[in-house]
């Protein structure tokens, strides 16, 4: 255990000194969420704001914590240092919680500056335990988004190999996740598509929210599919994150 | 006991046959040299080592153990340095020391990265992140991460490549003053010099060991040119490159007050080196 937070200390240590990673995880959300805004203003569906802004809001979250993450670990490979931390005694499980605990820090961050960013931007108003309850889901997706950098790390020898994923995997979920289209008016094979993304249980719980007045009792179904997904790659990870 | 020993030792990518049956004994205590032209499988047979492979057939141990199942007991006895600098660009040098030395569970620990740090000559520049080091001075980090958890026997993978001449000479005091704690070091190189520094050399040829000797007697496989000049007039020969037969050839000129001048030009290491590789490379 202890080895998973040296890790994480050192990942934590690594983001606070790229300024510009930082930068544009916290502020380019803004600029996405400032372009919605335009976008939902022009379409004059004011009632339905909320109905797209907020699982948008999970949607950036969720894919740029995959896609650094993935990405910060395929460096790891090619450049020699996962090969060499494993040498110098890490376990691929404490390498993987490492992250996980290193990603848990900017993601809590990103979850909750994109979020704050996002109400402000739309005036969007909430009482505090749907607002709680909205926090806790973009962090759990947070995380999941995590382990599913990681594992999807795995599969890659070369940056180059995650950036595929955007078009084909991160786009098709956005329609399938019912976060632009209602689950119901897709077809029954895109709702099937859609279960298997994390995002679909992050925008079921997020809609139930903004409705008003609904606790964890209406969520919590979501929220324990998520941390089973979360789970479950964690131990899929573990066995794929090769050694060398 | 020896630190290294291998026997038999093969490892294929794909069609490639890096390692084609290496056997090995590496002394305690050592600086063993490891040269051989590129994609000669030095770095394969160092990562075989470390436990960061697994061959397809052979016997490792390095100290008496196996690095593929009993890496656990073997990772804090040893210390790796990759071919590639293996740094994050964002850390500073003690940041990384920090990493590698709370993964050792080192004690002390802040006091040991200083010593490490002076050790390498990092002091002066410890806090700035690697991404602003020269490629010299990122070495002398992947050296310092290598050196943290004070090992007892060192893989070093071309330390000195891109070390500029200087810094070389210094890189190899360190080596010697490691090796005087008793440490064994086991570095590859490309430059025949570093060969000579070593106190024993193995050559290797594609996947295999062609030769292994210490550099002296490496040295006398070669050929000397032999020039005498004696009372007035030059004479040349070729000899075998020992002190023996230097001797030799000397009394057969009877040492005599006539002698103004001898030249002697023994073939460098790398000529005989490449003689050996040539040779192999005839006989396949
Ligand atoms: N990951 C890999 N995949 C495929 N082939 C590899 C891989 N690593 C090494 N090889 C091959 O194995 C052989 C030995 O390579 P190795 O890196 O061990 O050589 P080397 O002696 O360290 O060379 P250099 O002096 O250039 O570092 C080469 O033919 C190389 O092409
Ligand atoms: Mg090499």
């Amino acid at each position: 255990m202890r080895h998973v937070f040296i890790v994480g200390k050192r990942v934590i240590t690594q983001l606070r000194h790229d300024k510009r990673l930082l930068a544009i995880s916290l502020v380019g959300p803004l600029l996405i969420m400032y372009f919605l805004k335009i976008f939902l203003d022009g379409l004059n569906v004011a009632a339905l704001t909320a109905r797209y802004v907020i699982p948008f809001t999970a949607f950036i979250v969720h894919f740029l914590a995959f896609l650094l993450c993935a990405i910060v670990l395929v460096q790891e490979r090619t450049g020699g240092t996962m090969e060499r931390m494993f040498i110098a005694g890490f376990r691929r499980s404490e390498v993987i919680g490492g992250y996980i605990v290193g990603y848990f820090g900017l993601a809590t961050l990103q979850a909750a500056v994109v979020l704050t960013e996002t109400l402000w931007l739309f005036q969007l108003d909430y009482e505090a335990a749907t607002l709680f309850n909205l926090f806790l889901v973009f962090w759990i997706l947070a995380v999941v988004s995590v382990l599913l950098g990681i594992f999807i790390s795995t599969f890659a020898r070369r940056e180059a190999h995650i950036f595929p994923f955007i078009p084909l995997v991160i786009l098709p979920e956005m329609f399938l996740s019912g976060m632009l289209v209602d689950g119901d008016k897709l077809p029954v094979w895109g709702q099937w598509l859609g279960r298997l993304s994390p995002l679909h249980y992050a925008n079921n719980a997020v809609q139930e929210l903004i409705k008003g007045g609904v606790g964890l009792e209406t969520i919590g179904r979501d929220l324990v599919i998520l941390a089973a997904y979360a789970v479950v790659l964690l131990l899929v990870a573990s066995r794929t994150l090769a050694e060398a | 006991m020896n630190a290294v020993e291998v026997s038999g030792l093969r490892k294929s990518y794909g069609k490639i046959q890096a390692l084609q049956g290496v056997d090995l004994r590496v002394p305690a205590g050592a600086i063993y040299g490891l040269v051989g032209p590129n994609g000669a499988g030095k770095t394969t047979l160092i990562k075989a080592l470390v436990g960061a492979l697994r061959p397809d057939a052979g016997e490792v141990r390095v100290l008496g153990l196996d690095p593929l199942k009993e890496k656990w007991a073997l990772r804090r006895q040893i210390g790796y340095m990759p071919q590639s600098y293996a740094l994050y660009e964002d850390l500073s040098a003690r940041d990384h020391l920090t990493f590698y030395g709370q993964g050792q569970n080192v004690a002390d620990l802040p006091r040991k990265v200083g010593e490490i740090l002076a050790f390498t000559e990092l002091s002066e520049r410890a806090d700035d992140p690697v991404r602003t080091f020269s490629g010299g001075m990122k070495k002398r980090v992947s050296l310092a991460c290598a050196l943290i958890h004070d090992p007892r026997i060192l893989f070093l993978d071309e330390p000195t490549a891109a070390v500029d001449p200087h810094l070389r000479r210094r890189s190899w005091q360190l080596f010697r003053t490691l090796a005087g704690r008793g440490i064994t070091l086991l570095i590859s190189t490309h430059l025949m010099e570093e060969a000579l520094l070593c106190d024993q050399v193995t050559i290797m040829r594609q996947g295999q060991i062609v030769a292994m000797d210490t550099p002296e007697r490496l040295m006398e496989r070669g050929r000397s040119q032999l020039w005498v000049h004696q009372n007035g007039a030059a004479q040349q020969q070729v000899i075998p490159s020992t002190p023996a037969a230097l001797a030799t050839a000397l009394h057969a000129y009877g040492l005599a007050a006539g002698i103004d001048a001898v030249h002697v030009r023994a073939e460098s290491l790398e000529e005989i080196v490449l003689g050996i590789i040539q040779e192999q490379e005839a006989q396949s």
